[in-house]
């Protein structure tokens, strides 16, 4: 006989006993969901409303309407932040690759200093990043009138963002990799293009990722630097805002751009993501 | 295939001073182990011989090529990493393709070289695995077969077993060697492990602070150490100081008389030694045997001491025996180690192999 079953024997006050705990348990379970779901709810609820509104049509109907009027008359606003963003992407991984192996793999003087200057931008506010860029720009009166105004300015301010995932897997990554290579005959540029690049991939996507999410849904430097001939999605919304009020096609606008920023999310953790969680860059 | 040569290498960090002057001769197919303990400037001294770090000073060989200053992709060298350091985003197959393709080499000359290769060191038909798929003694094959897959003049081991578990290592080490024999390639291993370098090395060269201190076969370095580092680096030994006190016979048959603190021992002359001479006198544990009752001729040192401790170590038994005030260890085998077990009380211990090593300054006597 074992020690449960004796201690199981007398029967009906043992029974109770288990009842009472296991009402307990169910109390704390309920109660440890139901914060969760509030937690959900006080993240999500914002977005849920603007879904709702974004749908809602004259009269209290609902109609998809408001979103075709997004891809018609704010297709353009659209456009430019994808173009914007696109650009700011490109100049970003191509300044952020060299520099960020440059910063990890060789030592030169003032290291620390340029990489605390690079990651300024990440702790400035970005209305004084966009009076000092106004202020710049005023100097060359093109950049204040070209979209290359407002892809520096954006490159400039996400340019940490970019660097220093690409710095933290690059950093992760073994020398003795780069070494193999070199022994076994290849080029500096066939060691970067075949070994670094690859295994440092989930770096640069995630540089990517943020940049990306956050050069597409700016707004306030884009306020002070953008040309008059160029509104991105993010100043349509407030400019729509601030003269006529809260449309449903506003809305509309909105939800879409936040469902493009999810949309680059899952595709960086479905193709990213679980070599991310597992904590290494190395498959 | 290559000859090695390194000559007055020196490597200098401000300074510190990672290698001295290091002059070495490796023939072709020898394979040549660097000993030491950590931060003896053994790893330095073969990413010299990679180029993968630039010596201060000296010159590198291979064969009459002077590669001192030839990057380690033109030198064509195949150098195991004490971490396999596969491409973990590429299969077995194309990390052993990897140096041919980097060469430019044809899709079909490559394919036919890794089947060459991954049959070689064993593990065929595992070219599409990758190598987070295989074990740590199967990863450092693979390595080992990417780098004789380009036919490199020389193989640089830095400690490449190192980071794999101890029954592992005593295979992979004759896998190693065989490999290396059948290849015929010029090697230089890089260990902290003695019975690894015993296992499978041509000559060994034992570094300490930089130098090498002695270079050797096995049996050279551990019957005839020329410095004190050596006597103490290789196997255990008991290390005591003395003085020479009197030189008798001449030639072949000379014998010198050490004097270790009121202890009198007699040992085969040493070439050099003359009376007066400050000495470190080394016997070796396996070579103190417990004399018997009438025995005592065989032997030309007999001391006697008490046991203070038996430490039973399966095949051997460690007798430590106080004598005049020092511990000496014996290590006793055979049925005899069990007579010792619960061993106490007086023994004589007596020995005929002394090894002498002139110092000039007093050796430090371990308590």
């Amino acid at each position: 006989m074992t020690a449960a079953n004796v201690a199981a024997a007398p029967g009906a006050p043992a029974s109770a006993e288990r009842a009472r705990r296991i009402t307990r348990r169910r109390m704390t379970g309920l109660i440890g969901h139901a914060y969760v779901w509030l937690v959900l709810i006080v993240f999500v609820l914002p977005f849920l409303t603007l879904l709702v509104y974004s749908v809602s049509g004259p009269g209290g109907t609902y109609a998809v309407q408001n979103f075709q009027y997004v891809l018609g008359s704010f297709g353009d606003n659209l456009w430019w932040s994808f173009r914007v963003s696109g650009l700011t992407l490109l100049i970003n991984v191509l300044v952020a690759l060299p520099a960020a192996y440059a910063i990890v793999r060789y030592p030169f003087p003032g290291k620390r200093l340029l990489f605390s200057a690079l990651t300024l931008p990440l702790y400035v506010p970005g209305a004084v990043i966009g009076i000092s860029l106004v202020l710049v720009y005023n100097f060359s009166y093109h950049l204040t009138t070209s979209v290359w105004g407002l892809v520096l300015a954006m490159a400039v301010g996400t340019f940490p963002l970019m660097l220093t995932p690409i710095v933290v897997a690059l950093r992760d990554l073994p020398v003795s990799f780069e070494e193999a290579a070199a022994c076994l005959g290849a080029t500096r540029w066939q060691t970067y293009w075949r070994v670094v690049f690859p295994l440092i991939g989930p770096g640069v996507s995630a540089g990517l990722m943020l940049t990306f999410i956050i050069v597409f849904n700016e707004y306030l430097v884009t306020l002070f630097v953008h040309p008059p001939s160029i509104t991105t999605g993010p100043l349509r919304v407030f400019n729509l805002v601030r003269t006529a009020g809260l449309a449903p096609t506003t809305a509309a606008l909105a939800v879409t751009m936040q469902l493009i920023s999810f949309a680059a999310v899952l595709v960086f953790f479905r193709v990213f993501g679980t070599r991310y969680l597992k904590g290494t860059y190395l498959i | 295939m290559s000859t090695v040569r390194l000559s007055r290498v020196s490597k200098r960090y401000g300074t510190t001073v990672a290698v001295h002057e290091l002059d070495l001769d490796v023939a072709d197919g020898e394979l040549v182990t660097l000993l030491g303990p950590s931060g003896c400037g053994k790893t330095t001294t073969l990413r010299m011989l990679a180029g993968l770090i630039e010596p201060s000073a000296g010159r590198v060989w291979f064969d009459d090529e002077d590669v001192t200053y030839v990057p380690p992709r033109t030198r064509n060298i195949g150098f195991v990493f004490q971490t396999p350091a596969l491409f973990p985003h590429l299969s077995v197959a194309r990390n052993i393709a990897f140096g041919l393709s980097v060469k430019g080499a044809k899709r079909g000359a490559i394919d036919e070289r890794v089947a060459e290769m991954l049959a070689l060191v064993g593990l065929a038909g595992y070219g599409e695995r990758m190598p987070s798929q295989l074990s740590g003694g199967q990863q450092q094959r693979v390595a080992l077969a990417r780098v004789l897959a380009t036919d490199p003049r020389v193989l640089l081991f830095d400690e490449p077993l190192s980071a794999l578990d101890r029954n592992l290592r005593d295979t992979l080490k004759y896998s190693i060697l065989e490999l290396q024999r059948r290849t015929g390639k010029t090697a230089i291993y890089v260990t902290h492990d003695q019975s690894e370098a015993f296992a499978i090395s041509d000559r060994i060269v034992v570094m300490n602070a930089g130098r090498a201190e002695q270079i050797g076969t096995q049996t050279e370095i551990y019957l005839r150490p020329e410095t004190p580092f050596v006597a103490e680096f290789i196997g255990a030994t008991n290390a005591l100081a003395g003085d020479v006190v009197a030189i008798d016979g001449t030639g072949e048959e000379a014998r010198a008389r050490v004097d270790v603190g009121g202890l009198q021992i007699r040992s085969r002359f040493r070439p050099g030694l003359s009376v007066g001479d400050r000495v470190a006198v080394y016997l070796r544990p396996e070579n103190l045997v417990v004399v018997q009752e009438g025995q005592d001729r065989r032997f030309e040192n007999v001391v006697e001491g008490e046991i203070e401790r038996v430490i039973f170590e399966g095949p051997t038994a460690q007798l430590r025996v106080g004598v005049a005030g020092r511990e000496l260890r014996a290590d006793v085998s055979g049925g005899e180690r069990l007579t010792f077990i619960e061993g106490r009380g007086r023994v004589r211990l007596g020995f005929n192999e002394v090894t002498l090593i002139p110092t000039p300054t007093p050796v430090p006597v371990p308590a």
